[in-house]
């Protein structure tokens, strides 16, 4: 049953196992509604210890993230090499904040108090820096950055982890961490890159997005993904030729690794953002200049990027000129299951052990 | 486990506090010996513990209860030793179009951690009594029994019935919160049996879109969600999808990728911007002068769509140039229907009588231009001209030159706007409630029309403009004296006959103005419903300003409309004199309110100045007020008597429908209420029993209200109860009767039953319903179609519910003409609280449903977890004010405290502080709230002329606070 194991995992390691679970987010159907962060909270970090833990977030870019500043945290590797990493503090991370409800309903203190979090002022959490972006109006601009475990191709968690209690699952790449064996010595988030990987303050061990495996191997989809109301996630196998993840990342080229340069190889893609045409001065339209600048864009995805966003554009223009586009119509999800094959299953025909004894 | 431990941290939590305050809200005993039991489970490795994790006992169908636009997600909610754990997205809507996209999954981050709100310390399960010598807000409490809790409530009520007779009881209707069996409806029903006085829903929220009922005489039509992706023009204007329609925001993205292009105008750079193709920057307020500028060159250009204009506009319509008034059929004949107007028919250049029976021309062809002169029936001569002649010269000031002036957007900015609404074939403006908050929201909604109605983008698929609908569910609740068929056809009798009584004064009444005149009449005479009870809904205006201490802001010069004549005190008192609101001016100025009897509302976060003015004014004269509630609210905390009610996964209950969905959407009992809270049926059954009960033991039983309807306390829980025909535990019964009505109302298919939806959780509805609101979507349902109203106008060319009968641009009431907006002009927002160099505006937040989940604590983790003022950095440095400073926002109205967010998406001059935190949120209980004046538009107040007559949720008065003048200093 257990999965755990150095062989297994190295089994898996370094190149593109068959039957790898990937996802592609679709940046320009990225709302910013945190039904993904919430939806995977309230599966898997309610419990003390976690109270902090966003397996999911989504972020404004530009802006810093969570943790704060987690792109100059290192990690990973650069040409092969692994990079030092550090380790994201809690204060970096912030949230998880309690408040003083029963001060403010039940201690009879009036309008003496109001209700605000419990201790030091909070400077950073999860999603601090929400919709403030950069530029100056009117040519502000911002977009959302959804970000969970990659469950990497060369995890460097999982090779950084000095007692082997981490692995990647050959049948679907899944990077995990066995808990019973794991000590919380948090090499593991030294060594992510993304900065992906929590600490339960009260089991002690370290903790990630486990791409609610559980789900998977019930045919349903992750809950981030499920969730999702803006129906921009894919899921599915990367290897699965005839379906929108491939085709996505490698016919079209569109769906790309965040920060590829850190070598770990994200096997979580995202279609770039467009965004709307800049103003100038006189408010006549910036056709030379995205609004979005390119240069950021190729740092958060690399040279890529650029084709990737001249493919969509150029599909954009088509179809406005009344032409059709398997692309795009990929991207519109005209029928929301078909985000998620083969793991299409509704997961009240499942829900684990004990589900659906009673009451359905 | 670890989620076993999240239980347990949970109830010793609760446990904690319970000993804090002397009681015990929230512990659910019967699980804690589950959930311990449980605890001695092992399993083998830990990714069993993530399995069992993921698995549950239980499955029901759940939905939100709340005011959401426009909500019925359906959800499975999973519970699991007795507690609900988790909920996820049903996503069992189908495809209704194969080309367009279906609704899944529908729901956000707030519905999928609502079973969060459940447990969290904001929940109240004992009924709660202010301490004995604490005064309200001071947050002392103490535990007491419902018999209690019932008493004292009686026992007020009654003695609000003496003292000052029934109008005084006071029930804020509120927003649609907790259900359509439950929530506000029982206490609506109670309070009208009572004769009390209940203030319309929209009223109070200031959601009426005053501009489109101006113009179609009804505000309540809108598309279905995937409609909006038929369109190829887009303009998010006054919405902010991303934030305040997070499950339909998908269709936009969805379109764009389609090949429609999506244009957002706003101030600010909002998040719904990131995804449209164009942003079109204009200074807040201003939205009607861009909208004008776009028709001029519409117009200029003879670029409109004459036939769509002629028929179904007033444009063709014939003003005299002496009064600016119609030519009506008693200035030519001497006699005849003062609503007769004219057209002059082209063809046979001649003056036609407007038919009032249909759009349809037929041989006529109505003139848009030229000079006429009419001879009346007293022998003078006039001059008439139609209105489209008016429209054109007054349309001409708004060059675009003049446009960039107003609004901050360059001309070249006007012209394209221009030109992509006359390159678009299929327009939908998707403006949110956000028009109506402002001063002149009204006339910003009549430009959007008009660009509309001169380019024919009205009844079509992928057009239109957003409006509102919540009907097709057949209501009746507040209504039947008895359930069943028998209490249907008691209504269907009634109805009939007063729809016989309005024809044979008007006999071209269409079916829709029929169903609204019977909507009247229960608002004022209640002539529609079996029972004795007061008013439907009445306008809240007449109490703000005589109890609420608003007359003094009101009528504050410095603030008000600066195309004010007179003051707001000589309009308001010849409103009343010219019987324009007869038998809705209630409670009288002298007929003090003693009880207020708040259900699911919260009405000091949600009244404009609220804060400020009702705790002052209308506070201190209450005798008792009663918050019933699931969650701790500013008005909880405010109040004499909490009552717990029942959540939303608690009761068996339908969410309020709405045809932006056009599904019936279920919530089903998965759990009993923690402690002893109750669902709102049995709280208000219970209610009326003691109510009759110390009514008896006090001697009381007859009375009558001020304009005499008689009311009797012997028997008021049989009148309650349906004819004593539904038990305390009966809630369920209701829900089967509200789908069984809408069935035999053609609404819901045949055979549809609760057993219906306990299997799917959702069915479509079939038809629009059979009252006003309902009619009001004009439109017919089909089975594989997207929904668009106004298809029975359009299509059908049956008369628009408009005192023209036709879409209105030109509406020549007496006040109108006196503020020069006979026609749609732009006008610029009053300096509402004096003259400061900063606008204050907002929207409807991310993170909450009005001030539902505001302060949940997982919801409150997902941003910075207070309120935020959203700030340009340069209006910042300016002040020497660093991001997540405190500031002070003042006005010459009040100050509150928040702390800032440097926004280099807002506008230069623009501060932005989204809505809806709870005051005592902030510093001192002092919210953003205590800024705004909360004024009403004074035209507003106007009546007497055709569709400008007051029914629930239309042509009522609503305070405005976008735009409030503001200064931010460190604090």
């Amino acid at each position: 049953m257990a999965k755990n194991g150095a062989s297994a995992s190295k089994a898996a390691i370094g190149h593109k196992a068959p039957g790898q679970v990937a996802m592609v987010f679709d940046l320009n159907k990225c709302i910013g509604c945190q039904t993904c962060s919430v939806a995977c909270k309230t599966l898997w970090t309610r419990d003390e210890g976690t109270d902090y833990q966003w397996w999911m977030t989504v972020n404004t870019l530009p802006g810093k993230g969570a943790p704060k500043d987690w792109e100059q945290m290192g990690g990973g590797y650069r040409e092969g090499v692994p990079q030092e990493g550090t380790l994201p503090t809690r204060q970096e991370f912030g949230g998880g904040w309690d408040f003083n409800y029963d001060e403010v309903f039940y201690q009879g203190k009036g309008n003496t108090v109001h209700l605000q979090p419990v201790g030091p002022k909070p400077t950073w959490g999860p999603n601090w820096d929400e919709d403030q972006g950069a530029g100056e109006y009117p040519n502000a601009y911002y977009f959302y950055m959804p970000r969970l475990c990659n469950h990497c191709t060369r995890p460097s968690c999982v090779e950084a982890c000095p007692r082997g209690s981490m692995y990647k699952r050959p049948e679907d790449g899944i990077v995990l961490r066995d808990e019973d064996n794991c000590r919380g010595l948090q090499f593991c988030a030294e060594a992510c890159p993304y900065k992906k990987i929590y600490f339960n303050y009260i089991k002690k061990v370290s903790q990630h997005c486990i791409m609610c495996f559980p789900r998977l191997e019930q045919g349903v989809a992750p809950a981030c993904a499920r969730q999702c109301p803006g129906r921009l996630v894919f899921v599915g196998h990367l290897d699965d030729v005839d379906r929108p993840i491939h085709k996505l990342v490698y016919d079209y080229e569109v769906a790309l690794p965040l920060h590829p340069e850190y070598g770990t190889e994200a096997n979580i893609f995202y279609v770039p953002p467009m965004s709307p045409y800049r103003l100038k001065e006189d408010g006549s339209l910036d056709m030379e200049t995205p609004r979005i600048p390119m240069e950021y864009l190729e740092r958060l995805f690399g040279p890529r990027v650029h084709k990737a966003m001249n493919t969509l554009q150029g599909e954009m223009k088509k179809v406005r000129a009344g032409g059709k586009s398997e692309l795009l119509d990929m991207l519109i999800v005209y029928r929301w299951h078909t985000l998620f094959e083969p793991f299409t299953r509704d997961p009240v025909e499942v829900g684990g052990p004990q589900a659906v004894k009673s009451g359905r | 486990m670890s989620r076993r431990l999240s239980r347990r941290t949970f109830l010793k939590g609760a446990g904690a506090t319970a000993a804090a305050i002397g009681l015990s809200r929230l512990v659910p005993l019967p699980n804690f010996d589950i959930i311990l039991s449980t605890s001695a489970r092992t399993y083998s490795s830990f990714e069993d513990l993530y399995r069992q994790k993921w698995s549950c006992d239980k499955v029901t169908w759940g939905t939100h209860l709340v005011d959401c636009y426009p909500g019925s997600c359906s959800w499975r909610v999973y519970t699991k030793d007795g507690v609900v754990f988790r909920e996820e997205q049903g996503a069992q809507y189908p495809q209704i179009e194969e080309r367009v996209p279906d609704m899944n999954p529908r729901g956000c981050q707030k519905g999928g951690c609502f079973s969060e709100v459940m447990y969290g310390p904001e929940r109240i399960t004992y009924p709660l009594r202010r301490a004995k010598g604490s005064p309200r807000g001071s947050g002392k409490w103490e535990r007491i029994s419902w018999d209690e809790a019932l008493t004292d409530i009686a026992d007020s009520l009654l003695d609000a019935i003496e003292a000052q007779g029934p109008e005084s009881i006071i029930h804020e209707f509120g927003s649609g919160e907790g259900g359509v069996v439950h929530g506000s409806v029982p206490s609506w029903r109670l309070t009208r049996l009572l004769g009390g006085t209940v203030l319309d829903s929209n009223g109070l929220t200031s959601d009426f879109n005053v501009g489109m009922y101006e113009t179609f005489g009804k505000f309540q039509f809108a598309s279905s969600i995937d409609d909006w992706y038929h369109a190829d023009l887009i303009l998010l204007w006054h919405m902010n999808p991303l934030f305040t329609r997070i499950p339909s925001a998908h269709f936009i993205t969805e379109a764009r990728y389609n090949g429609t292009k999506v244009v957002s105008i706003a101030p600010d750079y909002n998040a719904s911007t990131i995804h449209a193709d164009l942003y079109v920057p204009v200074q807040p307020g201003t939205d009607a002068a861009l909208a004008l500028g776009v028709c001029n060159l519409i117009v200029d250009q003879g670029a409109y769509n004459a036939g769509f204009v002629k028929e179904q506009t007033d444009l063709p319509l014939l003003v005299r140039q002496d009064t600016g008034r119609y030519l009506r059929r008693p200035d030519v004949d001497g006699e005849g229907r003062e609503d007769q107007l004219y057209i002059w028919d082209a063809a046979a250049d001649a003056l036609t009588q407007a038919s009032r029976k249909t759009l349809q021309l037929d041989d006529v062809d109505p003139a848009l231009e030229g000079e006429h002169t009419v001879r009346l029936h007293d022998g003078t001569e006039v001059t008439v001209v139609p209105v489209f002649s008016l429209l054109r010269q007054h349309l001409a000031q708004f060059t675009p030159e003049r446009v960039s002036e107003l609004t901050g957007a360059s001309p070249n900015q006007v012209r394209r706007m221009a030109a992509l609404v006359l390159g678009a074939k299929r327009i939908h403006i998707l403006q949110g409630f956000n028009t109506p908050k402002y001063y002149h929201g009204d006339l910003m909604e009549r430009g959007m029309a008009l660009i509309l109605a001169l380019t024919g983008n009205f009844g079509r698929q992928g057009t239109g403009m957003r409006g509102w609908n919540s009907s097709q569910l057949v209501m009746a609740n507040n209504l039947k004296a008895k359930t069943g068929f028998e209490g249907f056809m008691e209504l269907a009798e009634n109805q009939l006959s007063l729809e016989h009584e309005f024809k044979k004064a008007d006999p071209d009444l269409t079916a829709e103005m029929l169903a609204a005149e019977v909507e009247r009449d229960e608002s004022i005479n209640s002539g529609l419903s079996p029972l004795p009870m007061s008013g439907m809904m009445i306008p809240p205006h007449f109490y703000w300003y005589w109890h609420g201490g608003y007359r003094e802001a009101w009528n504050n010069r410095e603030w008000a409309d600066t195309g004010m004549k007179r003051t707001f005190d000589e309009y308001f008192t010849e409103a009343i004199d010219k019987g324009w609101w007869d038998g809705l001016a209630q409670p009288a100025r002298d007929q003090t309110p003693q009880v207020l009897l708040g259900a699911c509302g919260n009405s000091l976060r949600r009244t404009r100045g609220g804060g400020k003015l009702l705790l002052e004014h209308a506070w201190p004269n209450y005798k008792l007020i009663v918050s019933i509630d699931y969650r701790m609210s500013a008005t909880g905390r405010q109040s004499d008597i909490f009552l717990p009610a029942a959540a939303y996964y608690e009761k068996t209950d339908f969410r309020f429908p709405t045809a932006h969905l056009n599904f019936l959407v279920f919530t089903d009992k998965a759990v009993d209420p923690p402690g002893e809270a109750k669902p709102e049926w049995e709280i208000n059954w219970l209610l009326a029993q003691k109510v009759e009960e110390r009514a008896r033991a006090r001697g009381m039983d007859e009375y009558s209200d001020r304009r005499g309807r008689p009311y009797n306390l012997h028997g008021l829980l049989k009148r309650f109860a349906y004819d004593g025909q539904l038990g305390p535990d009966d809630g369920e019964k209701i829900a089967e009767d509200l789908v069984a009505d809408t069935v035999r109302a053609g609404a819901l298919p045949e055979k549809t039953n609760l057993a219906t939806f306990r299997k799917k959780g959702i069915v479509r509805f079939t038809h629009v319903g059979i009252d006003a609101v309902g009619m009001n979507m004009a439109t017919d349902i089909e089975p594989n179609k997207t929904l668009n109203p106004l298809q029975w106008h359009v299509r059908d060319k049956i008369p628009y519910p408009t005192y023209a009968r036709r879409i209105q641009f030109y509406i020549d009431h007496e006040w109108f003409l006196e503020a020069g907006e006979a026609l749609p002009t732009h006008k610029p927002t009053p300096k509402m609280g004096g003259d400061f160099p900063l606008t204050m505006t907002s929207g409807h937040q991310r993170w909450s449903i009005h001030s539902m989940w505001v302060i949940n604590r997982v919801l409150s983790r997902t941003h910075r977890g207070h309120p935020t003022l959203n700030m340009n950095p340069e209006d910042m440095k300016a002040r020497g004010i660093a991001d997540n400073d405190v500031v002070k926002v003042r006005n010459d109205f009040s100050s509150f405290d928040v702390r800032v967010k440097s926004s280099p998406s807002s506008r230069p001059g623009q501060v932005v502080i989204y809505h809806a935190w709870e005051p005592f949120q902030f510093p001192g209980g002092k919210s953003y709230d205590v800024a705004i004046p909360g004024l009403i538009k004074w035209l507003h107040l106007a009546g007497g002329y055709g569709h400008l007559r007051y029914y629930r949720w239309n042509w009522v008065p609503q305070q405005v606070d976008r735009g409030v003048s503001v200064e931010v200093e460190k604090a």
